[in-house]
């Protein structure tokens, strides 16, 4: 009952890391940044609707939008003043690396100034749990969960199979150069996946805050894991993003079977790491070592 | 006042040994470590490690430090065998993150959290080091042995063949270098190195614990170099001193609660990060190489 217990707490974790992980995968695709900061655009979401929601009391639909456009103007303002200008001098993985780096130190610590470096939750009768089978407890959170990631995913696969934009997204991970010939400007475009990229952290970020609970620190963790995920699921592929992102949280939970929970984002590394050095295409994706 | 300031220059040094000694692998041969604060963990565990049980002698301490992380870092040539540029990134922070938990869970080495309290001052042939100015003195020949060796090694035929590989793995190969040797012995070198700061610092606190072989440990060091400038010989030394001396001024600003202090030095240099990225990626000694 143990191990079904934690296979049920693992596809709740895993669904909420696997859309952060396409977010992240879409961002990078597209445009090729390794968008370290994306963590900080999850914790800033989560402390939006956190201050929104729990201190201040707002009906929660509007704490969810506010989050949204929050985190949308957060993306997208990286994208133009930050990551925009390093790319018109030295476009170099290097410059880029440091200053999405740069700007997830800054985030976690201004988060950690302003809300303190404890650990704060959402209060939620959603994340109540209710026993199903003897021993085996549910919250309707790790419903919510399965299913909002479940339509982000195909609404987003129809976003980018069926409208023009959807469209020049791809068209930009294939070659911006083309994407130029057909009289787009590559750089709206990839204001497009910042945007898009960033809005599908909210809904992770709104649930982890009722359930596991948020602190200062919780970008980072988020960065490794959608960087993980979108390592090991294949660099360029959402399906792979979403596969792994589920696949890592399963992992880290059924750790607890058997370990610590201290040693549950050991287990992340470890699934990195084989993927490194054994696959480093990860499971869809074409082999990139340059 | 002097104790004071001998502190500062003493953390001054051990900071800019580990600056040059990640500087070496970052600037030279293109490998991008966030994981460099646990072999500088592993430095000081095995030095408190071995000064608690066995003996205080540092001319023991340092060979048995440098071995032991020069083994472990084939955790980190591995797969800088195997990628390069983001996904290396990647893999290093994952082991840095795993190197954290076992730095705190191990606890009959590590002392868990709590750390490990009362290292005996480090000996020489006898000599303790117990006056903070002759540790200053010790911390400063190895500063200077570790840049002049450094610094030879980068002007010989084995540095050139590692800014080789940086600026093109596939010609250094057609060339007949043996890229995965010279990669896996540039990661060795950094970390043994990397490892004798780590054996200053256990000996010179006398105090040690996780805290200072964090994700934010090494996110330091990797600002000191790219502040500095990476792959110039002072840019790293100038970095390590502008960020070791930056806590140390910022507590002379009143209206700043000292809780804060940590934050708003990791704000500065995050801050600091992205500007020069965006202004001169060289970083702040990278202009003087250009000149040349």
């Amino acid at each position: 009952m143990l191990l079904i217990q934690l296979i049920i707490n693992g596809i709740q974790v895993g669904a909420l890391y696997g859309l952060t992980a396409v977010g992240f995968s879409l961002i990078f695709g597209a445009t090729k940044i390794f968008h370290f900061a994306h963590g900080a655009s999850f914790a800033i979401s989560a402390y939006v609707f956190y201050y929104l929601y729990a201190v201040l009391l707002v009906w929660w639909p509007i704490a969810i939008l506010a989050a949204c456009i929050v985190v949308v103007l957060f993306g997208v303002a990286l994208d133009r003043y930050v990551y925009g200008p390093i790319q018109s001098t030295d476009g170099s993985f290097f410059t880029i690396f440091v200053g999405s780096f740069g700007v997830a130190v800054v985030i976690q610590n201004l988060i950690g100034t302003v809300f303190g470096r404890g650990f704060i939750s959402v209060p939620s009768v959603l994340s109540r749990s209710v026993e199903l089978l003897p021993g085996l407890y549910v919250a309707p959170t790790a419903g919510i969960a399965v299913v909002t990631a479940v339509v982000c995913f195909v609404a987003l696969q129809l976003f980018l199979g069926r409208t023009n934009i959807g469209i020049a997204l791809r068209a930009l991970s294939e070659s911006p150069a083309l994407v130029r010939t057909f009289g787009l400007n590559p750089k709206a475009v990839s204001t497009c996946a910042f945007a898009l990229g960033s809005l599908l952290v909210v809904p992770a970020a709104v649930l982890t805050s009722m359930t596991s609970g948020l602190n200062a620190a919780i970008g980072g963790r988020v960065m490794l894991i959608s960087v993980a995920a979108t390592i090991v699921g294949g660099v360029g592929s959402l399906r792979g993003a979403a596969c792994a992102g589920l696949l890592l949280g399963v992992a880290e939970n059924l750790a607890l079977w058997r370990f610590d929970p201290q040693w549950s984002e050991a287990v992340t590394f470890l699934i990195l790491f084989a993927f490194i050095v054994l696959r480093p295409s990860g499971f869809f994706g074409r082999v990139v070592t340059s | 006042m002097i104790a004071y300031l001998v502190n500062l220059a003493t953390l001054v040094c051990i900071n800019a040994v580990l600056a040059v000694t990640l500087n070496f692998i970052m600037g030279y041969a293109g490998i991008f470590s966030l994981a460099h604060a646990v072999f500088f963990g592993i430095g000081a565990y095995v030095a408190a490690f071995i000064a608690l049980r066995w003996t205080d002698s540092l001319l023991l301490q340092l060979p048995a430090a440098m071995l032991i992380a020069g083994v472990i870092s084939a955790a980190l040539a591995l797969p800088a065998l195997r990628v390069r540029g983001d996904y290396f990134v990647a893999a290093s922070l994952g082991f840095q993150v795993l190197a954290a938990t076992v730095f705190s869970e191990w606890k009959s080495v590590t002392g868990g959290i709590g750390g490990l309290v009362g290292i005996p001052p480090a000996s020489i042939a006898g000599h303790a080091f117990t006056d903070p100015l002759q540790f200053l003195g010790l911390a400063g020949v190895t500063l200077a042995l570790v840049v002049v060796l450094t610094t030879a090694i980068v002007h010989s035929s084995f540095g050139r063949s590692l800014k080789a590989i940086r600026d093109s793995e596939s010609a250094a190969l057609a060339f007949g270098k043996n890229v995965a040797l010279i990669k896996t012995l540039s990661v060795f070198y950094s970390t043994a190195i990397c490892a004798v700061a780590g054996v200053l610092y256990a000996d010179y606190l006398s105090f040690i614990n996780v805290e200072s072989f964090t994700i934010d440990a090494s996110t330091l060091f990797m600002a000191m170099v790219i502040v500095g400038g990476i792959g110039t010989v002072w840019g790293p030394i100038v970095g390590a001193v502008l960020l070791t001396l930056l806590p140390a001024a910022l507590t002379y600003l009143p209206f700043l609660p000292r809780t804060e202090i940590g934050s708003v030095q990791q704000m500065i240099y995050g801050l600091a990060m992205v500007m020069l990225m965006i202004f001169k990626p060289d970083g702040l000694m990278g202009a003087k190489q250009r000149e040349a």
